[in-house]
């Protein structure tokens, strides 16, 4: 018997004799053995180290059953015994109801509560070998590899979808939807009760991918004991009752309380638990020690994403309070006059900033209307924005010249600038609006060292008004430029902040914008109406940006348009149309 | 009262209400439409059969030169004038959650997302509508603050796409589902469903969609691996000296173009900037598709104004030979200048 008789499968090297030959000799006679001529003899006690192969094979990790032409098993290697005791030598194998032997096909099955493989190799004479090993251990280790594998890459989507701030309600919408299928069939989260009342969310599985949540509010007298037992940090421990009463209060839609396992897990927070997450699932997928394990990992980033958002709630909450007070506000509806504004802060997601612009109607009919630019950027620019606005309010109803008032604004704003140490000033035009007769506006305005205003005639053309000024806040009585402008009916004054003209664009992201590109930009538009002009301005400025960082943005257009007897039946019905938007964002 | 005012389907009334806008007569056209809305018509249909065809005729008319920008944005303003009193007049009563409609970063075309946002208030919901070209930063923050059902988002140009998908993003790291629109994701919405977001090709299918969060969320992933190619980002650095390099190559060849005005010297690096950016689009959705449309919209815009033939082949034969180390850019620009109008090549 030599490795010939072995078809199909090669055990190693092609020399190892088979099982059933009982005393074969040490090497298969087609095999020459190696020349000594040539070397040496240096192994002069090989003979004795020929192993017994039949006491070699003996010991092989996988059990030997040899079977002849007629399925009659002729030897039971040791292994083979253990592992299927059933089998005896003499018998057919098919006798023995081993559900692998069965047929020729390879692969694992399970017996006597041990994971099996068996392979079948033809022999010679049409007999044939089982080889049948014992993979139970390497395949647990693997189940649990991958187990492992699988919790943490569900770890890892749970930490990306709850690692980004979120609004509260989302978070907790997000909590129960990633627990299922994972954790759960239906999870509930309750956050730890506000006044009394508990709002949970509820995530279900559904045939396809997408859990559905629904979220509700229950009274916080009515939480069953586990539930109110975690929030107060308790993990509870007996919890098959659970189940039942989750059950029959209806907080389960699909499972049934005798076939169901659940478990309850605090979410931590700040100092209390945050909140509570019930998991529940059909009994078949029982809660063990691993599942518990991963539920409190689950839970522990779960109520650091709460946590997060209901901090961050509160924080803008007061953020945007304040934000509300520091926006520019739409300069208010005065006769003979269409307003149009724009405003785009350098920080984008603070929606404040250095620029602003407003008016306020005079007792006379007119109107007092200003935009300026104060030094400084961001959250500080801004609340110095709001100290200027406020002193504009207060003052425009004691003098409505506005080199006058200009100059009273200067000296309000230097006293409050010195007293505070800020050393803050601001550039910016001020003009009072008074209506024509004829439809026109006559314009006085003063300069406080700001860009000057252009002017579009309904000739087309665009003319810059020579207003020139010192910087407001810095000296006592500075010189303030002023001048008159009449306005016919459909001339349209704009005031811009130097975020348009010093805007950086163009082929390499460094050229300014300047005053020529900003002429020619609005050069025809002389028909425009205020709104439509405030916004072309905006975007050619932002087109120039091309998503390049820029300076407080803030434009504002005042465009003759007569007494508008026209215009009166339909202004209780049209919102002001510029900043629309913005109004209908800070009021939601 | 005119004609007009006592039409009762928004088709008939259509022909008053452009002329209305091309005589830039804000409160005519208002006449127009709340006419429509007192004789029974659905505001919705004044919304989706008036005012969306009119607007769409505007841009028409600004591609044929017929219109300058001033008109053309003289009758957008006027659009948003009728939205407002429409949606003024209907005053629904909301019953539905929040709702956020915004135009991405850098897109100006304001009035299809409002339309979108005034059908999605008439049919219940809370909408909040953000505006022309919303930073994602302010969008995010205003996600933290108020809980949103959906974000809508509105992308008119293409070239916009990569900073779309940024934004479409961002909303998804707020967890909040995204349902976009506009042409900028091309006729049938074949890039929004490359950058893995929901599309909706107008204001009633958005709403629809917007209504069924399961489909929102359930819609497949962006396909881009393409990207590992580093083609794009590679573009969009190269931006200021390919268009150096074509102006260059164009004062080279072309006389006339050393004698460019300022305003023509833009106007030409705009174009040229263009090029460049639906050229990095293409090449951020892997379609050439998005390009040679582009070429062939650009070919017949300059034509209208009478720019020379060659002034658009010219470039892209520059950039093919600039960016011969770039084959998927590569392959788009052959794709391009194949597309050229045959005198144009």
């Amino acid at each position: 018997m030599t490795a010939s008789d072995v078809r199909d499968w090669d055990p190693g090297d092609g020399r190892l004799p088979t099982p059933s030959t009982t005393r074969s000799p040490a090497w298969s006679a087609d095999v020459t053995p190696r020349s000594t001529a040539a070397l040496p003899p240096l192994a002069p006690d090989r003979d004795l180290a020929a192993p017994d192969w039949f006491e070699v094979v003996e010991h092989f990790r996988e059990g030997l059953v040899v079977c002849d032409a007629d399925g009659v098993v002729r030897h039971v290697s040791p292994v083979a015994e253990r592992l299927l005791p059933e089998v005896t030598p003499g018998e057919l194998l098919s006798a023995a109801g081993v559900p692998g032997l069965s047929d020729g096909d390879a692969g694992g099955f399970t017996h006597r509560g041990r994971r099996l493989t068996a392979r079948q190799v033809p022999l010679s004479g049409a007999r044939c070998c089982w080889y049948v090993e014992d993979i139970t251990d390497s395949v647990s280790r693997a189940d649990a590899l991958l187990a492992e594998r699988a919790r943490s890459a569900f770890l890892a989507v749970v930490g990306d979808k709850l690692g980004n701030p979120l609004h509260p309600d989302r978070a907790a919408a997000a909590v129960v939807r990633l627990a299922v299928p994972t954790l759960a069939e239906v999870a509930v989260l309750v956050l730890a009760p506000r006044g009394g009342r508990a709002r949970w969310w509820r995530a279900s599985r559904t045939d396809d991918e997408v859990p559905t949540v629904d979220s509700g509010v229950l009274a916080g007298g009515d939480l069953p004991t586990a539930i109110a037992d975690g929030l107060t940090g308790v993990e509870p421990h007996a919890v098959d009752w659970l189940v039942e009463q989750a059950v029959d209060a209806g907080w389960l839609p699909g499972l049934a309380g005798t076939e169901s396992a659940a478990r309850v897990v605090p979410l931590p927070g700040r100092d209390a638990p945050v909140g509570v997450l019930l998991v529940a699932r059909r009994a078949a997928r029982w809660y063990d020690e691993a599942d518990v394990e991963l539920a409190r990992a689950f839970a522990a980033r779960a109520g650091a994403a709460l946590t997060t958002a209901l901090l961050y709630r509160d924080q803008a909450e007061v953020a945007d309070t304040l934000q509300a007070s520091l926006l520019p506000v739409e300069p208010a509806e005065a006769p003979g006059v269409q307003w149009g504004t724009a405003y785009r802060p350098a920080q984008a997601g603070l929606r404040i900033g250095g620029d602003f612009y407003g008016s306020h109607r005079l007792t006379d009919g007119g109107s007092v209307f200003f935009l300026g630019d104060v030094s400084g950027k961001g959250v500080e620019a801004a609340v110095f924005t709001g100290q200027l606005r406020q002193c504009l309010q207060a003052l425009h109803r004691l003098e409505s010249h506005p080199g006058r008032l200009l100059r009273l604004l200067n000296d309000a704003l230097l006293e409050t600038t010195q007293a505070h140490g800020q050393g803050r000033f601001a550039t910016m035009v001020l003009g009072v609006a008074r209506p024509q007769r004829d439809g026109g506006l006559t314009l006085t305005l003063a300069g406080g060292g700001h860009l000057p205003p252009l002017v579009l005639r309904t000739s087309g053309e665009v003319e810059s008004v020579p207003l020139s000024g010192m910087l407001i806040g810095v000296v006592p009585d500075p010189r303030v430029g002023e001048v008159t402008v009449r306005l016919a009916p459909g001339e349209t004054c704009l005031l811009y902040s130097d975020g348009v003209t010093e805007a950086r664009g163009g082929r390499r992201g460094d050229e300014q914008f300047g005053t020529e590109r900003l002429v020619a930009a609005v050069t025809g538009c002389q028909r425009m109406p205020a709104p439509a002009l405030a916004e072309r301005v905006e975007q050619v400025t932002c087109d120039w940006l091309a998503h390049g960082d820029h300076d407080d943005i803030a434009v504002l257009a005042l465009r003759a348009i007569g007494p508008g007897g026209r215009g009166s039946r339909h202004l209780h019905s049209v919102p002001a149309q510029p900043g629309t938007d913005r109004q209908r964002e800070t009021d939601a | 009262m005119t004609a007009a005012m006592t039409a009762v389907d928004p088709t008939d009334a259509y022909v008053g209400y452009l002329d209305c806008l091309a005589d830039a007569d804000e409160y005519a056209a208002i006449d127009v439409a709340i006419g429509l809305l007192d004789a029974g018509v659905p505001a919705e249909r004044v919304l989706l059969d008036l005012v969306a065809p009119a607007q769409a005729e505007v841009g028409e008319r600004w591609a044929r030169n017929e219109w300058s920008v001033a008109q053309e944005h003289a009758a957008t303003h006027i659009s948003e004038q009728v939205v407002a009193a429409v949606a003024a007049h209907a005053n629904p009563r909301p019953t539905g959650g929040r709702v956020v409609v915004a135009c991405m970063d850098g897109e100006w075309h304001a009035l299809p997302p409002r339309l979108v946002a005034e059908v999605l208030r008439l049919r219940g919901w809370q909408v909040t509508f953000l505006g022309a070209s919303v930073p994602a930063a302010h969008l995010v923050s205003y996600l933290h603050r108020y809980d949103a059902h959906a974000v809508a988002l509105a992308c008119a140009l293409p070239m916009r796409l990569p900073h779309a998908h940024r934004m479409i993003e961002a909303c998804r790291r707020s967890d909040v589902p995204v349902v976009v629109g506009g042409r900028g994701f091309g006729a049938d919405g074949r890039w929004a469903r490359r950058l893995g977001v929901a599309w909706a090709p107008n204001a009633p299918a958005a709403a629809e969609l917007i209504a069924d969060e399961r489909a929102l969320r359930g819609v497949p992933p962006a396909r881009l691996t393409h990207l590992a190619d580093d083609e794009y980002a590679s573009l969009v650095r190269r931006r200021g000296e390919l268009i150096d390099s074509a102006l260059a190559d164009l004062r080279d060849r072309v006389p006339a173009a050393r004698a460019y005005s300022p305003t023509q010297l833009d106007a030409t690096v705009s174009d040229l900037g263009h090029i460049v950016d639906f050229l990095a689009a293409a090449v951020y959705v892997d379609d050439p598709s998005l390009f040679t449309e582009f070429v062939e919209w650009l070919s017949e815009i300059l034509l209208s104004r009478g720019v020379p033939a060659g002034a658009v082949a010219r470039p892209l034969d520059h950039f093919g030979v600039a960016l011969r180390d770039f084959p998927r850019a590569g392959r788009v620009l052959a794709l391009g200048r194949a597309a050229l109008p045959a005198a144009d090549r």
